[in-house]
């Protein structure tokens, strides 16, 4: 401890040795890590052309990563889905599965953060925002989330006085009555194309979807399992739209349609409160209307196989009214076809055209049952 | 003049060097300390200041966390560990000259380094937010410091070290070695994928872990003693603290991965050498205060022990939560939240800057031969005390809140989750304003001392340039 030059080289081992550690070795255990694709082969090979992932990010969003480290963003948001067990993140639907550290080789600046006053943000892109709507969330974040306490970034837009068709409105839903044009700066834009650009949306030899467990997984690659899947009647292409429609239905949380909350998981209802699915004439009947209860909700008096319900049923989808045009064919092909029933599935071209259609009805707004019957 | 004690002598020397480098500190702990309030105006109020893009909340944010530990910590640190090792070393100090150019080197990169921030060249590395241009500057003159430090160190009379010598030293030596680690592997070598993060988020923590811990550790050593007049009780523990605390402390920082994409025995080695740490802590514990619990009423009175013991006793306290946040079942609650917030401003405010508060407060009338009043001080300490304690309160009850919320998926995020923690931020805001006003009471205490007549100092200047 006296001699200067041996507490040097004491001080600096203790420090060497988690260097070595953290530095050096970790440096070797991530050298190989390159984009994969979602399952290997039996024997370690990668299948034949076969997507790889991650993606190297396109142009714009690559200057957007920059803009969003420049403007501290990730100083209040994380962008990493933790482990199943030691965090709740897979289950708020922050992410289909927890992150792993391929998901970020391609990245120049790994922007994982450590502090969510925000919430997380490395699926971002997966959870159907328009462009529009981050837009409007990056002028004025408190114009669609009014508790938000993310500030506002007027800075990188131009209000306009006479908006032409490309500028986007802004409605405070402090104050209905102001609305405001802005149109968007490249920076904006470079940003939002990042913001759309973060989603963990693959599977990985690593790591596979949560809601999926990795023995399904193996299951369906398995050989001797295919008789299974081929021996039902029903076409690859709906059971596909049905699974993806049934997790719409049963996920309550972000992206979700939490519709068996009140229809419950077998579709039957609750007697004099929610009208039941399994066997409804609505439900078998007329797309259209399905479709837009399905966008908008429902209120009021309506008739179910001949009994009366009277309630409300907000907008689906949370947050509501949320559900993408893919999210609610799959939905409504899943009841439509589950519990016995069988009618036909329902496109996400079907329900785009009927979008449009409705183009002039207010968000929120929702249907009444005389509303969606034809007069007769 | 050859009446003069050494102390006296040694005083002297240092007087330059430690008046520049704690009127700096103290100007920097103003800036951070309005950076501070603003940002957390901003957490109470999303409109506050948010038409101009050079104060988003996560610049500032940052900005203050940059100007308390590199200029309030750094130049505090220079002003304290010169003074100490010289005075240890009954040597002078000498180069003077490079000294304050060094520091005025060191403050100017900082200064243009904040600027950065605010004008969007942040790095995005923890606690290296500073854009890359102001690095080599910082390095330089930090080695400048650091090589005169040890010039008087090596100078020494008494061969035989003692405790505060070795945090000093091995706090001064350290930070270069994180620095140019976290140099190569972020900017020389870019680390690939998450690896940066491990390193950046090593760099950030280890950098208040072994550069401003052992030195706040260090002039406690030096203090208690000092001012009380016995030796550290159970002395012989502190060298097994010390290397305690090099042997472990670079691994235990990294527990704070847990979860995260990164391989997982990085997060798994940081929790295991975070359960190992209560042996230092116990033992900085028990040496502070077992001495100082012998004589309680001496420490009372004494204003810079005081300090220095409110800032081991929050050592002791925040150290061994921190422990127990490590934990992965804790974890799992705390991470990510405003807990953050408690551990940083524990560590920073209600541990380093305390002992420091001391340190100051038992050096500069040494140094200058002036008091300062004591109702300034005890202002000082109680405001201090009552801003640090609310400011972590709101934060610690603030965070398991925020925790406790997030971890329930069917609670809508802003309005149900951080609208419930809100009111915290309120408190914090108000927290801040108290610590702003107790800070500038200290800084012109001081300045009161080292510029007791400011005008005269032109006055002199310009007697000696006629004469």
């Amino acid at each position: 401890m006296n001699n200067l030059g041996k507490f040097t080289i004491g001080i600096f081992l203790t420090l060497g040795i988690a260097w070595l550690a953290f530095v050096v070795g970790a440096r070797k255990q991530y050298g190989d890590l390159v984009p994969s694709p979602q399952a290997l082969e039996e024997d370690g090979s990668i299948p034949a052309d076969a997507d790889i992932f991650p993606v190297e990010l396109a142009g714009l969003a690559k200057q957007g990563a920059e803009e969003y480290a420049s403007l501290g963003c990730v100083t209040c948001h994380t962008q990493q889905v933790r482990r199943v067990e030691t965090g709740f993140d897979v289950e708020r639907g922050w992410g289909k599965r927890p992150s792993v550290p391929r998901d970020y080789v391609l990245q120049d600046h790994v922007l994982l953060g450590n502090s969510r006053i925000g919430p997380d943000l490395a699926n971002l892109g997966l959870r159907d925002y328009s462009d529009e709507w981050f837009h409007q969330h990056l002028f004025e974040p408190q114009s669609i989330i009014p508790s938000s306490l993310c500030p506002p970034s007027p800075f990188l837009y131009d209000e306009i006085d006479e908006p032409v068709h490309a500028d986007i409105e802004v409605t405070s839903e402090l104050d209905v009555d102001k609305t405001r044009y802005i149109r968007s700066s490249i920076r904006a834009s470079r940003l939002v194309a990042y913001l759309q650009s973060l989603k963990q949306d693959y599977e990985l030899p690593e790591v596979a979807f949560v809601d999926q467990p990795v023995e399904e997984l193996v299951a369906q690659e398995d050989p001797s399992d295919v008789s299974e899947i081929v021996s039902s009647s029903i076409p690859t292409w709906l059971q596909q739209q049905m699974d993806a429609g049934k997790e719409v239905y049963m996920k309550a949380a972000a992206g979700g349609g939490m519709c068996f909350t009140c229809h419950q998981p077998n579709g039957v209802g609750l007697a004099g409160q929610f009208p039941p699915l399994a066997g409804s004439d609505w439900v078998l009947g007329d797309k259209d209307r399905l479709i837009k209860i399905s966008m908008y909700g429902l209120m009021g008096e309506i008739e179910v196989n001949g009994v009366k319900y009277n309630n409300v049923m907000a907008p689906p989808g949370i947050p509501p009214g949320s559900l993408t045009d893919d999210q609610i064919a799959n939905v409504l092909t899943y009841i439509r076809n589950d519990w016995g029933n069988s009618a036909s599935a329902v496109s996400a071209e079907e329900v785009a055209t009927v979008r449009a259609s409705l183009k002039g009805r207010a968000p929120m707004q929702m249907f009444t049952a005389a509303e969606l019957t034809p007069a007769e | 003049m050859t009446t003069d004690s050494p102390d006296k002598i040694i005083d002297r020397s240092a007087k330059l060097v430690f008046s520049f480098f704690l009127s700096s500190a103290g100007l920097w702990l103003l800036t951070a300390a309005l950076f501070a309030y603003l940002a957390a105006a901003k957490l109470t109020d999303p409109f506050f200041l948010s038409t101009s893009e050079y104060f988003t909340y996560g610049k500032i944010k940052v900005a203050q966390a940059n100007a308390f530990v590199y200029g309030w910590g750094g130049n505090a640190i220079f002003a304290v560990s010169l003074w100490i090792l010289a005075r240890l070393s009954q040597a002078e100090v000498r180069g003077s000259f490079f000294l304050v150019l060094a520091g005025v080197i060191w403050n100017l990169a900082i200064t243009f380094g904040l600027l950065g921030i605010l004008d969007g060249h942040m790095s995005g590395h923890e606690m290296l937010e500073m854009p890359t241009e102001v690095w080599p500057a910082m390095l330089i003159s930090y080695l400048i410091i650091t090589f005169l430090a040890l010039v008087i160190h090596r100078s020494r009379q008494i061969k035989e070290t003692i405790a505060p010598q070795w945090f000093i030293l091995a706090a001064l030596l350290w930070f270069p070695a994180l620095f140019l680690i976290a140099w190569h592997g972020l900017e020389i070598n870019t680390a690939r994928g998450t690896l940066q993060t491990v390193l950046s988020m090593w760099y950030g923590q280890s950098l208040i872990w072994l550069w401003l811990t052992p030195v706040a550790l260090g002039a406690a050593y030096y203090l208690i003693p000092a001012v009380l007049g016995r030796t550290i009780d159970k002395y012989y523990l502190a060298v097994f603290g010390f290397w305690c605390i090099a042997a472990l402390a670079p691994w235990s920082v990294v527990h704070h991965l847990e979860g995260g994409p990164v391989p997982m025995w990085i997060p798994a080695i940081g929790t295991v050498m975070s359960i190992a740490m209560v042996f230092p802590i116990a033992v900085a514990s028990t040496n502070f205060h077992a001495t100082a619990f012998l004589d309680i009423g001496k420490v009372w009175d004494s204003l810079p022990l005081r300090f220095v013991i409110f800032g081991t006793l929050s050592y002791t306290f925040s150290s061994y939560i921190g422990v127990v946040f490590s934990l992965p079942a804790v974890a799992k609650i705390t991470q990510f939240t405003i807990i953050n917030e408690f551990h940083f401003n524990q560590r920073v405010y209600g541990f380093f800057s305390m002992i420091i508060f001391g340190a100051v407060y038992f050096a500069l009338p040494r140094i200058t031969g002036r008091e300062i009043p004591i109702a300034a001080k005890s202002f000082h300490f109680w405001t201090s005390t009552f801003g640090v304690l609310l400011l972590l309160l709101a934060y610690l009850i603030g965070g398991l809140t925020h925790g406790v919320l997030a971890g329930q998926p069917s609670l809508e995020w802003s309005s149900a989750v951080i609208g419930s923690i809100q009111p915290y931020f309120l408190i914090t805001k108000i927290a801040f304003v108290i610590l702003a006003f107790s800070q500038l009471v200290f800084v012109v205490n001081v300045w009161r001392v080292i510029f007791p007549n400011p005008l005269s100092l032109f006055a002199e200047g310009k007697k000696e340039v006629s004469a």
